[in-house]
């Protein structure tokens, strides 16, 4: 018996969900939020679900990837444009390469890895942004964005978590 | 994807690790050679990016109600609490406003009188298309919010966007169903102003913060915290008159101003089609080369005299935005 076309169209379409879940969550990053802190600074959702899927499946998340999905991510908020293909990058390159220091620990590592990478990949960001735009770009918004970003990390790699566990357990 | 052993891996991986290095570095110099687009800005992109923001505006028009009424339920608990305060406002501020609206009245008569006796000629009426605001493109990097309507919607590029309060920024990139807003806090955003009272001119110019500054003031600007800031109109570009911020603060350095609008709490705003279009939009950049040799009088019946960049030479209109 050949695999069936069926079951070969699931295992592309499960293997798609990594990039698919950083896709919708620049889509939350988007949605108007009627908090007074969040007009002004936003967690980097996008960023967290790359380093998630760079530490746990790679495979699934490549460079390309990633620099795709950075582009998106510039042309959908505005932003300078290269800036985040080239942070997304780095990242997924640089936490690809470390992921195994991060299997078989406690949450708390990768959360603390995590909040370490983000300090270089937001402040390239910041000052690329601030290059390209031609002034300094006020650092306290950076700021609160990196302390939100480090502290809602735990709950979007839960997320992800349960959808790794239930989708791609055999992927 | 699954984990292959054998002799194929063997002579596959090292090549492989060769091919990824390879695409890492080509992916750093396409990164870097985006930025480089970007910069130059070209129509380009101005197209892609509104090209996206059509993409993902079905989408965002359908998720971003079920936010708004969130958003509507946190509201009306609020309200709850402050319910009395709140009447107690409104009551005050109903005695003041009747008062205005006798001015006000008294005003416009008069106003009208005077008008017909100066033979003035009014401006050109307003045209309001209404949207919703769709996303908020919030951060540390880029002031924008999303809305619903696009070329569709007569919504061009350079137009004035307003909410209930004031003016919020103009459209950056005029899609077919979804434009983007940059907000007059966007570092990229300078806006025409003149202050209430004294008349003086100055520039708004965003810098990424809540609180724009004032700049271009002349040295012996009178401006205090609590005047009123309007656009001017200058240029052509918005509508004058329409109120934008009240000074917060005046230093020796820097005048900043709080914007009327609360940015958390956009839902409907209107698009402003005044008319003028004093924006260069890059069609009519280009429409204004070849009549640089043939019949210049072409475009002169779109820009009343004196108001407006007029495209003069087509090198200076290619450095206006």
């Amino acid at each position: 018996m050949k695999p069936g076309v069926w079951q070969r169209l699931d295992i592309i379409a499960r293997g798609l969900f990594p990039a698919f879940s950083v896709f919708v969550l620049l889509l939350i990053n988007l949605l108007p939020i009627s908090v007074p802190l969040l007009s002004t600074a936003s967690p980097a959702l996008a960023l967290m679900a790359v380093f998630y899927w760079s530490v746990n499946r790679p495979d699934l998340l490549t460079g390309v990837t990633a620099f795709l999905l950075g582009l998106v991510q510039d042309l959908l908020m505005g932003l300078p444009l290269g800036v985040s293909p080239l942070v997304l990058l780095l990242v997924q390159t640089g936490s690809a390469s470390q992921g195994r220091f991060f299997h078989n620990k406690p949450f708390s590592v990768m959360w603390w890895g995590f909040a370490l990478v983000a300090i270089p990949a937001l402040l390239v960001q910041w000052l690329l942004s601030s290059a390209l735009i031609g002034a300094l770009l006020p650092i306290k918004a950076t700021l609160i964005s990196y302390v939100l970003t480090a502290v809602l990390f735990p709950i979007v790699a839960w997320v992800l978590a349960r959808a790794q566990n239930s989708l791609l357990r055999y992927v | 994807m699954a984990q292959h052993g054998g002799p194929q891996q063997r002579i596959f991986s090292p090549l492989r690790t060769a091919l990824h290095r390879f695409a890492f570095i080509l992916l750093i110099f396409s990164a870097f050679g985006l930025m480089l687009l970007g910069k130059a800005d070209t129509v380009l992109i101005e197209r892609i990016r509104a090209a996206s923001a059509d993409l993902v505006s079905p989408v965002m028009n359908i998720v971003s109600r079920p936010a708004a009424s969130i958003n509507e339920l946190t509201d009306k608990i609020y309200n709850l609490a402050h319910l009395y305060e709140e009447n107690e406002r409104l009551r005050r501020e109903n005695q003041q406003l009747l008062a205005w609206q006798q001015a006000a009245r008294n005003l416009s008569h008069e106003n009208a009188r005077l008008r017909e006796l100066a033979t003035y000629t009014s401006p050109p009426a307003l045209n309001l298309v209404t949207s919703r605001v769709i996303a908020d493109m919030g951060g540390a990097y880029a002031h924008s919010v999303m809305i619903s309507a696009g070329s569709r919607d007569g919504v061009t590029k350079g137009q004035a966007v307003i909410s209930d309060e004031g003016l919020l920024g103009r459209v950056a990139e005029a899609g077919y169903q979804a434009s983007r807003v940059l907000l007059i806090t966007d570092i990229n955003s300078r806006v025409p102003v003149v202050v209430e009272n004294s008349r003086d001119r100055a520039f708004l110019s965003g810098d990424n913060t809540n609180r724009p500054l004032l700049t271009f003031l002349t040295a012996d600007a009178a401006v205090a915290p609590g005047d009123r800031i309007l656009t001017s109109g200058h240029g052509g570009a918005f509508p004058p008159g329409i109120p934008i911020g009240i000074v917060s603060s005046v230093s020796e350095n820097a005048v900043r101003v709080a914007p009327l609008f609360r940015r958390h709490q956009l839902e409907y705003l209107r698009v402003a089609d005044y008319g003028l279009q004093g924006i260069l939009s890059e069609e009519r950049i280009r429409q204004s080369h070849p009549t640089k040799d043939e019949n210049t009088t072409e475009l002169s019946p779109d820009i009343p005299d004196g108001v407006g960049i007029v495209p003069a030479a087509p090198d200076t209109a290619g450095e206006a935005q």
